[in-house]
């Protein structure tokens, strides 16, 4: 793809961008509920104090003013200070960030995992037991309440059979030097193999939760396109011309029946942002998403901004990752 | 993203074709027997909801502090009136899961209908009439695609304030988006037939030929399309719900019945539990049953 | 090496290779909050200092009594109406070895108080709560003396909730660093911050040993403590259940048959500083007829509800004070009288009950459901609306300007146990804790004097005398003030509850 169609491409991300901005910081602003107010609670101030709590968080200024000081701050990288923590925004989010982006790889390895397979099969199979069973699991999977099935799972597994924790993301029995804030990475690389089980553990009932809607689309665009590509002339050619199955299977049929899967898992990745709150609040994760839904309740304004800003950035170039796959791929489509 | 399939919709040269192509359709359907089967889930349900006050053994608001959390009926403690156990206000279980279905099934069709009807007319003008119309709207939805759907449904109901109808806007807000996507790429496809070109060369206005010329004939998908997302708006109005931001108590929602239960799941696990399995069993209906409507009426998903 | 030297140096290293190494001793709380920061002078968050007040002391602190006693100071003195001297003790130690002195208190009193000392201009969340303070001085080496613009009866109370930290180390690392970084004079020290997960801390040898009037003296009990911050309630109690914690804080009221039945649990109560009410709204029309608040008492049946909801971990007032506070005493009830209250309503004009509508945070729907159900069982029918906190106190706490609603289902925390920051907030005309709307000038004079009174006696008997007031005017409905609920593990002790929520884990043993 030539490099005008990309950096057209980037430039129509700004707009996006300016848009999200806008309303975010819109929204926040008509909420009512002070949040000044709402940092006082019921201590007693005096007016001189509770201006200078206001004038320190900025709210002393008009709405235009503040958002042009957040738009310009923001482009330098500077997003506030959160009202909370007295500490600049963009640290306090990258300290949640890579929870929730362990949980979300995670969440999607064990998707593509178990739906790439599973759907293959169900399609070599087609109309057996196995391939019922998966239609029902995977209709199963896009009905189940994540925010329930979370809870069962957690009452299941950690309460009665209590084979795994309960909550958090590891235990403290080993101290565990970050190198990339990745806990399953970090231990691997220090060689650290209790330690590695022990945060797997932690991990795993989360990631099954919010990765299953996603187990489930993706089994079935797998299943069908993998039939699609089945009933494709040449693959009975190959057939015809004495190839094994097998090997028809893998090195032909496999690789084009993939690519709808691909994009559609890169599409349905920027969904696993959203289901990160519910998820992580269910099992007390220590990531982003809950993290934003306390601040938002705190009217904590500076953290929603950035964190919303950076789900839209993120979001917006997943289905840019998403189309340029798609085109690299699939070289019959032109971008 | 790839380009529009090939006109996926045959143009209905005569009318009684048209029917004879729905009734084909509405036979395979009925064929299903798994669909036909969920369809009738799905109605039960309604039925359930909107019969509420004749079905309900109890009144769903009516407190009894001495029935807290009270087992189901099998259980020891449970008794047969109180057949899904007590809450902990002591209200009955069955009861409120019975009218919490009046709050997802009118929730979700009423948040289905206004971004469906918006989705279209919006659709219709950003595909057929192109230009600017068709680079504002699209923006629009590019802007409005950037938010994680949960994120902007809490904000906004932050910013609203609780309520019926703040639920039902602040889900369609964003909802709104995806039939417009379907209905923009049909109709960018379908302007293109002969009999919308004859329409034109006729002299009809851009209302008729969009609303009685095109819109007939994208219906289908459309409604497929609607069915599908029905079924996702009903999780999300549980979740959010579930957060707090739902309709307000007393009311019973099932996404806040579940909320409500979680604190004591170790100690009283029906209470969020049951109205957990409502939601599943009317959601996987109507997954079913759309799934079924649309291997039936989708000529692109016919094999 | 003659062959005996050798067998008994092989006898000792084999010795020494299989006497048991200790293990480390942890104790570990399951913790509803995450700490906001780490440094004392930036937060306004209970639960941020009660992890914040294993790290770092204060010049005083509280017993088990909620007596005022030193801790960092040796002794306090009350010099003038407006002046308090502190003795400071000699010989204690910062974490990093430095020894404290008069002037890092100076300087940790200085940076709450003072405007703009927080660096970068920023003034800290925390000065509204050391009052009308006018300068901090240190005088003649070892005494600091704390002087007040105009007298302040609780500084004394109030000053457990600020710590000392090091001038030179906030010289050194900035405001900036100490959110992050900790150099106090704590039992404890920061190991590790895992941010949202939960911080780990290890004992301080150097300790100089805390609050004498507090036993035992001397450096922790414990290796390692770790606050686990685990939000919801449920993960909580099957973390003690399970053993993977030996303290949860927020312990809720229908969990605690469990715990205590379960065989390795237990629970610790302690009496709450949270007072609860219902204002009515005086301003308006239905409330404004006090026969109609009197039958709104009489029709709530408190010790129902406390025994069913609370599962009896509540104390029932009649006032606003808890019974602990300072100037509290017993008060003419109001007995749950729902045929009382029905004749009541009639005598005001509304002999076919009234409907309204009551306003109450998310967290509390329930309990005020229940007692929404027993106002409408007396003709008092009442519909319940959520709302978030920072809608309904813009609504309620109007501090004089026109107010709608019907009722508001709320509390008042009173960390300090005196009435002065709750009674006044919630009583007095235009008060910023007034939701009710209630104006009795004659009130507001007791209060304005009781403010001032340096007489104890002279002062619990205006309190008395304006509580007795209150209490024919009913502009509340007092409902109750909850116990904080505790659930520990049988391996631990040395550990009591704090009603002002400190969880202070100098003393705790695990086993």
């Amino acid at each position: 793809m030539s490099l005008g169609k990309l950096l057209e491409r980037i430039l129509q991300l700004l707009p996006v961008l300016l848009g999200v901005s806008l309303i975010v910081f819109a929204m926040m602003a008509l909420t009512p509920g002070d949040p000044v107010q709402i940092m006082i609670g019921d201590q007693s101030v005096t007016p001189e104090q509770e201006a200078a709590l206001r004038r320190d968080l900025g709210l002393d200024r008009p709405i235009h003013e503040r958002f042009f000081l957040f738009v310009t701050d923001a482009v330098r990288g500077d997003f506030g200070e959160s009202f909370y923590h007295r500490r600049p925004v963009a640290d306090v989010i990258a300290e949640r960030l890579p929870a929730t982006i362990e949980l979300s790889l995670v969440a999607l390895i064990v998707a593509l995992a178990t739906a790439i397979p599973l759907g293959v099969l169900a399609a070599i199979r087609k109309n057996s037991v196995l391939d019922r069973l998966a239609t029902v699991g995977s209709l199963l999977g896009v009905s189940l309440p994540g925010f329930w099935f979370g809870i069962l799972l957690m009452m299941l597994f950690a309460v009665h059979l209590q084979i795994l924790p309960v909550s958090g993301r590891i235990g403290y029995s080993s101290e565990i030097v970050p190198i990339t804030g990745f806990l399953l990475v970090d231990t691997l690389l220090r060689g650290n193999l209790s330690a590695f089980w022990d945060a797997l553990s932690h991990i795993i009932l989360p990631a099954i939760t919010l990765g299953l809607p996603m187990t489930a689309i993706l089994m079935r665009v797998t299943r069908t396109s993998m039939l699609e590509v089945l009933r494709q002339d040449y693959v009975t050619f190959a057939e015809a011309k004495g190839l094994s199955r097998r090997r028809v299977l893998f090195r032909h049929a496999l690789k084009n029946a993939l690519i709808p899967t691909v994009s559609v898992a890169a599409i349905e990745t920027g969904s696993l942002l959203g289901g990160n709150m519910i998820v992580e609040t269910v099992f007390g994760w220590p990531g982003l998403g809950r993290l934003v839904v306390e601040s938002i309740f705190l009217r904590n304004y500076p953290l929603v901004q950035a964190a919303v800003l950076f789900y839209a950035v993120t979001y917006v170039l997943l289905n840019f990752a998403a189309d340029l796959l798609y085109t690299a791929l699939n070289p019959r489509v032109k971008l | 993203m790839s380009a529009p399939p090939a006109p996926a919709l045959l143009v209905p040269e005569a009318p009684q074709k048209a029917e004879s192509i729905f009734h084909r359709n509405l036979a395979t359907f009925a064929a299903n027997r798994l669909a036909m089967a969920s369809a009738v889930v799905v109605v039960l349900f309604v039925l359930m909801a909107v019969l509420a006050p004749f079905v309900a053994p109890h009144d769903p608001n009516e407190t009894d502090l001495f029935r807290r959390m009270q087992p189901p009926a099998w259980l020891p403690g449970g008794e047969w009136s109180y057949a899904l156990g007590c809450d902990a206000l002591g209200r009955d279980i069955l009861s409120r899961i019975i009218y919490g279905a009046r709050i997802s099934i009118f929730i979700g069709t009423a948040v289905i209908l206004v971004a469906t009807s918006i989705g279209i007319l919006a659709g219709l003008a950003s595909g057929y009439l192109r230009g600017w119309v068709d680079v504002v709207i699209s923006r629009i939805v590019d802007i409005l695609l950037g938010f994680p759907y949960l994120i902007f449904a809490i904000g906004l109901m932050a910013m609203m304030g609780p309520g019926l109808w703040n639920i039902i806007l602040a889900l369609a807000y964003k909802e709104w988006v995806i039939p417009c996507r379907v209905v923009r790429g049909e109709t960018l496809v379908t302007r293109e037939l002969e009999y919308v070109e004859a329409a034109r060369a006729l002299g009809a206005s851009h209302w008729h030929i969009m609303l009685r010329e095109i819109l007939p004939n994208i219906l289908s998908p459309v409604i497929v399309v609607s069915t599908i997302r029905m079924a996702h708006v009903i999780i999300l109005e549980a979740s959010l719900s579930f957060l707090g931001l739902g309709v307000q108590p007393p009311t019973a929602s099932w996404g806040s019945m579940v909320a409500d239960g979680r604190a004591f799941i170790l100690e009283a696990w029906w209470v969020s539990t049951f109205p957990g399995l409502a939601i599943l069993l009317l959601v996987l209906a109507i997954n079913v049953a759309s799934q079924g409507l649309r291997d039936a009426f989708d000529p692109r998903f016919q094999e | 090496m003659t062959r005996l030297h050798r067998i008994a140096l092989a006898s000792t290293v084999a010795l020494c290779a299989a006497m048991p190494v200790a293990e480390a001793k942890d104790l570990t709380v399951g913790f509803t909050l995450d700490a906001d920061t780490l440094d004392p002078a930036n937060h306004r968050k209970r639960e941020t200092e009660t992890i914040i007040r294993n790290l770092y002391d204060g010049i005083v602190t509280r017993d088990a009594n909620m007596q005022v006693v030193p801790e960092i100071a040796e002794s306090m003195t009350q010099v003038s109406p407006t002046e308090y001297d502190f003795k400071i003790r000699e010989g204690i130690k910062f974490h990093d070895g430095t020894e404290m002195t008069a002037e890092d208190v100076k300087f940790s009193l200085d940076r709450i108080t003072v405007d703009g000392a927080m660096g970068d201009g920023q003034t800290s969340p925390r000065q509204g709560l050391m009052g009308p303070v006018d300068k901090v001085e240190v005088i003649d080496g070892t005494t600091v003396r704390i002087t007040l613009k105009e007298p302040w009866p609780i500084l004394p109370a109030m000053l457990p909730n600020q710590q000392i930290v090091s001038k030179a180390f906030v010289e050194r690392v900035g405001t900036a660093g100490l959110a992050t970084e900790v150099n106090g004079t704590g039992p404890f020290k920061l190991v590790e911050w895992r941010k949202g997960d939960a911080i780990i801390m290890e004992r301080f040898d150097d300790y100089y040993g805390g609050a004498t009037d507090i036993a035992p003296v001397g450096p922790a009990c414990v290796d390692r403590v770790i606050f686990k911050v685990i939000p919801e309630s449920a993960s909580r109690v099957a973390a003690l259940l399970a053993g993977d914690v030996d303290i949860i804080n927020d312990l809720p009221a229908f969990s605690v048959a469990q715990v205590k039945n379960a065989p390795d649990t237990d629970v610790l109560t302690v009496n709450g500083t949270r007072s609860f009410f219902i204002a009515m709204n005086m301003e308006g029309e239905i409330f404004d007829d006090p026969k109609v608040r009197q039958a709104a008492a009489h029709a709530i049946d408190k010790q129902l509800i406390i025994d069913k909801i609370l599962a009896g971990n509540a104390a029932s007032i009649d006032g606003i004070l808890s019974p602990d506070a300072f100037g509290a005493s017993e008060l003419p009830a109001y007995e749950y009288d729902p045929e009382k209250a029905a004749a009541l309503l009639a005598e005001a004009g509304f002999p076919d009950g009234i409907d309204v509508t009551m306003d109450v945070e998310g967290a509390f729907k329930d309990t005020a459901e229940a007692v929404a159900s027993l106002l409408t069982k007396a003709g008092i029918r009442t519909r319940v609306a959520v709302g978030e906190s920072a809608q309904l106190t813009e609504k309620w706490r109007t501090e004089g300007e026109p107010k709608s609603g019907d009722m508001y289902f709320t509390s008042w925390g009173n960390g300090s146990l005196d009435p002065f920051d709750i009674f006044t907030p919630t009583h007095r005309s235009h008060d910023r804790g007034n939701s009710a709307g209630y104006a009795n000038p004659e009130l507001d004079k007791i209060l304005d004097a009781a403010a001032v009174e340096m007489d104890a006696e002279a002062r619990a008997a205006m309190y008395r005398e304006a509580e007795l007031i209150v209490n024919a005017d009913a502009p509340y409905v007092y409902l109750w003030v909850p116990q904080d609920i505790y659930g520990v593990s049988k391996r631990l002790s040395g550990w009591t509850p704090s009603a002002d929520s400190r969880i202070n884990l100098h003393d705790a043993c695990v086993e």
